[in-house]
């Protein structure tokens, strides 16, 4: 019976990677995309078009400017003669600087030193980032211009753990790597599945020597394996190109990534025995997706959400991964984080492999 | 025989309303879809950063050092709590138990409120950039509040600002992103949906019986797409709704432009669908590849939530090859800023341009295939 379990399993391998086109986008596709998400995002607002706008021979105003465009986070804006609210309106910059009537020393020895600063908040992560850029660029001006008199008697010395240059990489990697193998693994195993129903192969498979648990491992256990490999081909891509360090061990990730893709392609499985074609096995697959990636913290911290969602969140397998890469790759490996964690997410994969088994029992009867 | 026939193209689109009525599980997915993203977007994703657990290690015990706790607290954005003792702060980070830790030195209390200077350290868990660069950005409301309350005086600014944001004045997150929310649903639906039922058509061989029919393949083309059409932008316009209705989201400019930028990227991306079921013909492939070329760049390249000018030069040029990135800049200027067509005229011209051009590429690829 083993045998052609195994013979079952080497089967489906072939099957799924006989087409060229397959085998390029189960393997080529999630290093290349890793390479130009990891290449073209950051969390880091850049190139913001500022225009500053001062009477003539405002010398401190022209400096605490010079400050702005010094700091490599803006871009000067050249205008003619357009009114602030139009150079917003037209796109043509994100924010407007504009110095007290008077000048700015006169005003600040009269005590009220008052600039505006216009922003556009269509982009809203934009919008933050121009404030806090401003608060930082014009305490230092004041400080400079007006030495320990300006300076705040209270300092932070802040100190950044795990990733001092706060690089985007190092933050964007793990998630897009756990994205990654969470839609290949859910999407390709409930379509597959819903595929044979489809084209009428299921039949044939039903009707071989095998017992139910066997075709269900036959069917999936090739998918965990490729999603164990696409795993593993992410995180060195990760390491290779980007330098996104693995501190922590390798069997913590190896366990890690195989607790996830048990899961993911439990679900997977449970969606195609409810699917009755392929459309319906990938937008339900989707419907699981986009909330698990949302809730992961990926993108969005999971704190920040409101109280039912965080409990939602605690169901949500990505969730679990993405912490724990996290904490793997960058932070070398807390146990008491990888137990918890570990735990939870092997526990889930107990669950959905158990809720997959019993459906796909029914379906086959 | 020649020339586009309506009437057949009509035929074939009533062909395909049926079977997608007949499959109504499918039409629920796929109008469920952009209800669920809204109101996950609506109601859970919030970019103002709160609850950031910060483990403090008290070392001077005095009334400033309380006093300086209670300040973080107060903030509304960091909830405080005494370091375990032993561990120490930093442990606590290590197994993300806190967000950041702050340490205070033994005599701050004496010094500050003696009128001298003094550093607290402050130390950031650098594995969340998203939250990071938060927290660090809240720190100088601290410190202007610690001068007044711990050393007694306000701090002396010189010159200082003031900060309008237009358009969204309370930076409201939902008004940010619930607008984008078009953009991803129609590089979902409409892409993945067409490639899919089209792959199927070659699946099954059914493809080649429609084509040994008298309609013409342009004919074919548009029975088919048509109606996918309307099905996305039933999506949209339910997301629409839910952003009014629901999260009060304000439309500033004008709906026929709005309906123009839909139209312009629903058929770029309807194109783009029905090129990727010619080219690959089977739906497991075009899944894989609508994905890649198509719902991941509409979610992560167009400016949706990373800004297309914070990428680097060469992605700024690259991403003007993707639709999804033009609409999305058409539709934030609609909704918020009210623009007009004049002030929007590079991402229409693009969006034309490149709609256009996929429109031509899925029309020659078809017709080539089948001969």
């Amino acid at each position: 019976m083993k045998r052609t379990l195994l013979a079952f399993i080497r089967k489906e391998l072939i099957q799924t990677l006989r087409d060229v086109r397959m085998r390029v986008l189960l393997f080529g596709a999630p290093v290349i995309q890793l390479t130009i998400f990891g290449l073209a995002l950051s969390t880091e607002i850049k190139n913001i078009n500022l225009a500053v706008i001062s009477g003539p021979g405002d010398a401190m105003f022209g400096r605490v400017a010079e400050g702005f465009y010094a700091s490599g986070w803006f871009k000067r804006v050249i205008y003619g003669s357009e009114a602030p609210f139009e150079l917003i309106a037209s796109g043509r910059a994100d924010a407007v600087l504009i110095a007290p009537a008077g000048g700015l020393a006169r005003s600040a020895a009269r005590g009220d030193g008052r600039m505006q600063l216009l922003v556009d908040a269509t982009n809203l992560t934009k919008a933050r980032a121009v404030e806090a850029y401003a608060r930082n660029i014009i305490s230092a001006a004041a400080a400079r211009e007006y030495g320990a008199r300006a300076e705040p008697a209270l300092k932070f010395d802040v100190r950044v753990l795990y990733n001092p240059a706060m690089e985007s990489s190092m933050f964007l990697v793990p998630g897009v790597m756990g994205m990654l193998v969470c839609l290949i693994t859910i999407i390709l195993t409930a379509m597959s599945l819903a595929r044979e129903r489809e084209v009428g192969t299921f039949e044939t498979i039903v009707s071989a020597p095998l017992s139910d648990a066997e075709v269900l491992l036959g069917k999936t256990v090739p998918y965990v394996l490729l999603g164990v490999m696409d795993a593993a081909l992410v995180v060195a891509a990760g390491y290779l190109i980007f330098g996104v360090p693995v501190r922590g061990p390798l069997w913590q990730l190896a366990l890690a990534s195989l607790a996830l893709v048990i899961t993911t392609v439990s679900i997977g499985t449970f969606i195609s025995t409810i699917a009755r074609n392929q459309q319906q096995a990938m937008l339900g697959g989707f419907m699981f997706l986009f909330p698990a990636i949302l809730m992961s913290g990926i993108m969005y911290p999971v704190e920040n959400m409101p109280g039912a969602i965080i409990a939602a969140a605690y169901l949500d397998p990505l969730m679990y991964f993405v912490r724990l890469l996290r904490n793997i790759m960058l932070k070398g490996g807390d146990l008491h984080v990888l137990w918890t964690n570990l735990g939870a997410l092997a526990l889930m994969a107990l669950v959905a492999a158990g809720a997959a088994y019993k459906r796909f029992k029914q379906t086959l009867n | 025989m020649n020339g586009f026939n309506l009437h057949r193209a009509y035929s074939i689109a009533r062909k395909e309303v049926m079977h997608i009525l007949r499959d109504p599980f499918t039409l629920a997915l796929a109008l469920g879809l952009p209800v669920m993203l809204v109101t996950f977007f609506g109601y859970a994703i919030d970019y103002e950063v709160k609850g950031i657990t910060l483990a403090v290690s008290d070392q001077d015990g005095g009334p400033a050092a309380r006093r300086l706790k209670e300040m973080f607290s107060s903030s509304g954005y960091f909830l405080p709590v005494e370091a375990v003792p032993g561990s120490g702060p930093v442990a606590m980070l290590d197994s993300g138990r806190a967000s950041a830790a702050l340490f205070i030195e033994p005599e701050f209390s004496k010094k500050i409120m003696g009128g001298g200077a003094v550093q607290a350290q402050f130390v950031l868990d650098g594995s969340d950039n998203a939250k990071g660069a938060a927290v660090v950005g809240y720190l100088p409301g601290i410190q202007r509040a610690a001068q007044a309350r711990l050393a007694g005086q306000a701090l002396r600014e010189p010159f200082s600002f003031e900060t309008r944001f237009l358009y969204n004045p309370e930076l409201n997150s939902r008004w940010f992103t619930v607008p984008g929310l078009a953009a991803i649903i129609i590089g979902l639906l409409a892409i993945l949906l067409t490639a899919l039922t089209v792959a199927r058509e070659w699946e099954n061989g059914s493809m080649e019986l429609l084509l040994s029919t008298p309609v013409r393949p342009l004919e074919i083309m548009v029975g088919k797409l048509a109606p996918y059409g309307a099905l996305v932008l039933a999506g949209v316009f339910f997301v629409y709704l839910v952003a009014r209705l629901v999260f009060g989201v304000p439309f500033a400019g004008s709906h026929l432009l709005y309906l123009a930028a839909c139209l312009l990227f629903i058929t770029a991306a309807l194109s783009q669908g029905l090129f990727i079921s010619v080219v690959t013909r089977q739906q497991q492939v075009a899944m894989q590849l609508g994905m890649i070329t198509g719902l991941l760049p509409s979610m992560l390249l167009s400016g949706f939530i990373f800004p297309v000018e914070s990428m680097p030069k060469f992605f700024q040029y690259f991403t003007m090859i993707l639709p999804p990135r033009w609409f999305m800049a058409a539709a934030r200027g609609i909704t918020l800023k009210g623009a007009d067509l004049g002030e929007l005229a590079v991402p229409f011209l693009a969006l034309g341009l490149l709609s256009a051009g996929m429109l031509a590429l899925a029309l020659i690829k078809f017709k080539t295939d089948l001969e």
